[in-house]
């Protein structure tokens, strides 16, 4: 796997420090809002948007208001993260909802995706 | 519940299978056959699609292939209704890009757990 | 991936439940003839057992199921719970049939389970105190495994087919406790996220379904996604290479542990060809290269510095080769022979089912089961065999009030002996019955049109009678009950072995079946005569005797053919440069030489120009290399490297018999 390199752990939890420790000296971007249907059908559109802010550094998702979720999805955050990853930037989440939480745990994808550990439970 | 499209030239078929997915509260859109699918489905979105395989006009592995294609229907699950004894149709279909098969005879409790498997 | 790929253990697996399945079932046949070796019992049960321990480790869930059930009733036996009768003996006997059917079904990759299967394991369900009969799949569930690694990785159209990993995922989560051990991107990933096709799957799981779950229930999820993905499932080995503590005793996956030497011979070659080969085989072979090097190194030795005066140890040295190869051939063909017991280790079963279903009383002695044959001869003799002994069973020994009347023991007595005689192997069925009906025979082959009525016959023709083509006709040869059924067909497979068949019988006392099989189909001992330009090689073993005939020693007879007087009778010759088309041979008799030879008992003049010396042939199969041609069995390559023929001695008889009856 390219893109999994080592990372510290404390970075999704700490929220309020991370946007000072992250590399980008840009003020966090605006969260980008997960749709609520954010299955196959919605994955162009959001690829694109995701697309649009791979360069600033610090990404924030917003899952809060996900209700239908597909591989397809997830496979394209795990992919997104991964680029970040690799251009030395860091993503966290303004918040995940159940559904988010519930396939990303199924499928064994929440690390990849450094989704808050106690949503998981 | 799930918008569905069922596809069958045969009516009493076709009758059964919607009868059925409307009694379990889905909302289910009758075409009998792949053209007429086709003309329905560009128009709306459904979250699945029952197919027979044997139809007029366009039959079902034309119609998987053209549903495939088209915006929207990437990824919904497309199950074709078939017998048994054409393993070669099921493949057929397969290879058009179904999801899956319920093999015929079947009966509404089949139906609605083959359903209930797909929608998740 | 799982850690332990368990298939290479299959073949081990299928060759040791055979082997518990063949002692299952000699054990049963001794307690049903009244042994009450409480051993026997032990015996059983452990077969049982294994088979079912290493079928559920290896995932064969049906056979575990079958098999559990078996061995619930087996244990009721062995605590002495349940007594042994002659009914429960069939009954287990009939699961031994079924499980070995399984078995092959299984090792086959063919479904496993059918209606049989499960109609008799229902029966096994319902003997078995306090179980209740319930439908194979949940019976299946409840088989000893304790889950499953499933290695599932999408190819990238799979999202395309409407299946999404989430819903399978869910599905799995039905069976049993799934954990994701490892989920990762694959390689067919691109790059750059703005070259993803968001509908291309690029994703792969290591996962683990814990519980008993049915192999079946597992499969049923992924059935839809054949082709769209890359799957490994195999039965969840906990703690394998592990540790002292102990496994659970059903499911004790050991196939790594121990030398075994000799399986694992047969384990690394394909299953259609393979051969067990005991250790001391291969010890001998071992020990004949090592002299066959050290001659190898004097003769080059002698070679790098020739002198006239190293003649006698260049003879030595040569002599020393020709022994060494002889030896490392004999042990060579040694590794293709086995005994026949293997053969005569499924008679008691056949006596067993065959008393019953025809009412008689048969003890059944076998003599010579170490007696070893040819692989390839072994496995074809199987069929005459047993239509021999069913022959001798059905029409040979007579019904125990027949026996009785006629002053005999009730019980009658069937013989199978294997024994080796002048290069042969002879193989002896013979009962104690009525010996064969002279006129029900005679009066048969005439209403057949086989010989005119009111043709004397002696008692080796009409013996021959029942070998012939025709003598049972197609309606009877699906009747067990018809007389002589398919003893033709016996002797064509025989003689498709190089090996003939024939039959002694005296009336009241009974009859003997002898066939004699070569020892080897490979190599023959052969006399290689000239024939003009052209060389063929004749079986020594059918050679009566050479001689060299005077002109007016040759008779004509009406029809064109030729005979000679040969001790007490007048043999066909028969022109071998004729019957082959060689242009250059030589044509007067008295120019050349005649090979008498013999294949049952009917003896035939071979002439030939001369004779060239006895040479081992290594037959090669001309219908491998070319297509079948009558009269010659093979072909092989002289010393001087010109290819020589093997006359087909069987066929050539027949030959001449034919050209002295045209």
């Amino acid at each position: 796997m390219a893109g999994k390199r080592a990372r510290q752990q404390g970075t999704g939890e700490a929220d309020a420090e991370v946007s000072s420790a992250s590399s980008a000296d840009t003020a966090a971007a605006a969260p980008v809002l997960l749709p609520a249907d954010c299955r196959m059908a919605a994955q162009a559109a959001l690829k694109a948007e995701l697309l649009g802010v791979l360069k600033a550094g610090a990404i924030v998702l917003d899952g809060t208001q996900v209700e239908r979720v597909d591989t397809a999805a997830l496979q394209l955050l795990v992919l997104f993260r991964r680029e970040l990853d690799a251009q030395g930037g860091t993503l966290r989440w303004h918040g995940t909802s159940d559904a988010l939480n519930e396939a990303a745990g199924l499928l064994g994808l929440a690390q990849l995706l450094n989704l808050p550990a106690e949503a998981l439970a | 519940m799930a918008k569905i499209l069922a596809v069958d030239d045969s009516a009493s078929m076709r009758g059964m299978v919607a009868f059925t997915l409307r009694g379990a509260g889905h909302e289910v859109t009758e075409a009998e056959n792949g053209q007429l699918a086709l003309d329905v489905a560009r128009g709306s979105s459904f979250e699945l699609v029952l197919a027979d395989v044997n139809m007029p006009v366009m039959d079902g592995i034309a119609m998987v292939r053209e549903l495939r294609a088209m915006d929207g229907y990437k990824g919904v699950p497309i199950l074709m209704l078939t017998t048994e004894s054409h393993t070669e149709k099921k493949m057929e279909g397969k290879a058009a890009g179904a999801t899956g098969w319920l093999v015929k005879p079947f009966d509404p409790e089949q139906l609605l757990a083959t359903v209930k498997r797909v929608l998740g | 991936m799982s850690a332990v790929d368990l298939t290479q253990f299959h073949k081990t697996f299928f060759e040791e439940s055979r082997e518990g399945l063949d002692a299952m079932e000699a054990a049963l046949l001794a307690l049903d003839s009244g042994s009450t070796d409480h051993e026997l019992v032990h015996t059983i049960f452990r077969a049982a057992h294994s088979i079912k321990g290493g079928a559920a480790t290896f995932g064969f869930v049906d056979v575990a199921a079958f098999t559990h059930v078996a061995e619930s009733l087996l244990e009721e036996v062995r605590s002495e719970r349940r007594a042994v009768d002659s009914g429960l003996i069939e009954l287990l006997l009939r699961s031994v049939d079924c499980m070995r059917a399984m078995l092959e079904r299984s090792s086959q990759g063919q479904p496993v389970a059918d209606a049989e299967s499960e109609a008799l394991r229902v029966e096994l369900v319902r003997l078995v105190s306090g179980e209740v009969a319930e439908p194979a799949a949940a019976a299946a569930a409840t088989a000893p495994v304790s889950g499953w690694n499933i290695a599932f990785t999408a190819l990238p159209h799979l999202l395309q087919t409407g299946n999404d990993p989430l819903r399978l995922f869910r599905e799995l989560q039905q069976l049993g406790r799934l954990e994701v051990v490892r989920a990762f991107v694959t390689d067919s990933a691109p790059a750059q996220l703005s070259e993803l096709d968001p509908s291309q799957c690029h994703l792969g799981w290591e996962l683990r379904l814990h519980g008993a779950v049915a192999r079946g229930d597992i499969d049923a999820v992924f059935d839809w996604l054949d082709g769209d993905c890359e799957l490994t499932i195999a039965p969840l080995v906990e703690a394998v290479a592990a540790v002292a503590m102990p496994a659970p005793d059903t499911a004790v996956p050991k196939p790594v542990a121990g030398p075994r030497p000799v399986r694992e011979t047969a384990a690394a070659s394909s299953e259609g060809s393979s051969i067990r080969v005991g250790i001391d085989k291969v010890d001998a072979l071992i020990n004949m290269m090592g002299e066959l090097v050290i001659t190898q190194s004097m003769l080059s030795d002698i070679g790098e510095k020739f002198e006239l005066s190293q003649l006698p140890r260049l003879r030595d040295g040569l002599v020393q080769l020709e022994r060494a190869t002889r030896e490392l051939q004999d042990s060579v063909m040694r590794i293709r022979m086995l005994p026949i017991g293997s053969v005569f280790n499924r008679f008691p079963r056949l006596v067993h089912d065959l008393e019953r279903k025809l009412d008689k009383r048969v003890r059944l002695e076998l003599q010579g089961e170490h007696t070893e044959l040819d692989k390839t001869v072994l496995e074809k003799i199987g069929d005459p065999l047993v239509h021999l002994v069913r022959n001798a069973i059905d029409h040979g020994l007579e019904s125990p009030a027949q026996r009785k009347a006629a002053g005999k023991s009730e019980t009658g007595t069937l013989k199978l002996n294997a024994y080796h005689e002048s290069g042969n192997i002879v193989v002896q069925i013979s009962d104690d019955g009525a010996g064969l009906n002279h006129a029900a025979i005679v009066a048969k082959a005439q209403q057949r049109g086989l010989i005119a009525a009111g043709q004397e016959l002696n008692d080796a023709e009409v013996a021959e009678l029942i070998f012939q083509p025709g003598f049972s006709t197609a309606a009877q040869a699906t009747d067990l009950s018809g007389r002589g059924v398919g003893m033709d067909v016996v002797r064509r497979n025989v003689r498709d072995l190089g090996g003939s068949v024939g039959v002694r019988s005296v009336s009241g006392k009974g009859s003997t079946f002898t066939i004699t099989l070569p020892l080897t189909l490979a190599i023959i001992d052969g006399l290689v005569t000239a024939v003009g330009s052209e060389r063929y090689i004749v079986p020594l073993t059918s050679i009566v005797e050479s001689l060299r005939l005077r002109a007016d020693a040759v008779r004509r007879i009406a029809g064109g053919g030729e005979v000679f007087h040969f001790r007490d009778e007048y043999l066909p010759i028969m022109r071998l440069h004729r019957a082959f088309a060689c242009t250059d041979a030589v044509t007067e008799v008295e120019r050349g030489i005649v090979v008498v030879i013999e294949e049952d008992g009917r003896r035939v003049g071979l002439l030939v120009d001369d004779l060239l010396g006895q040479q081992q042939a290594v037959v090669k199969s001309l219908e491998a290399h070319y297509r079948r041609v009558q009269g010659i069995s093979g072909a092989t390559i002289l010393s001087d490297g010109s290819v020589a023929l093997i006359v087909d001695v069987g066929g050539v008889v027949r030959l001449g018999q034919r050209s002295r009856a045209a």
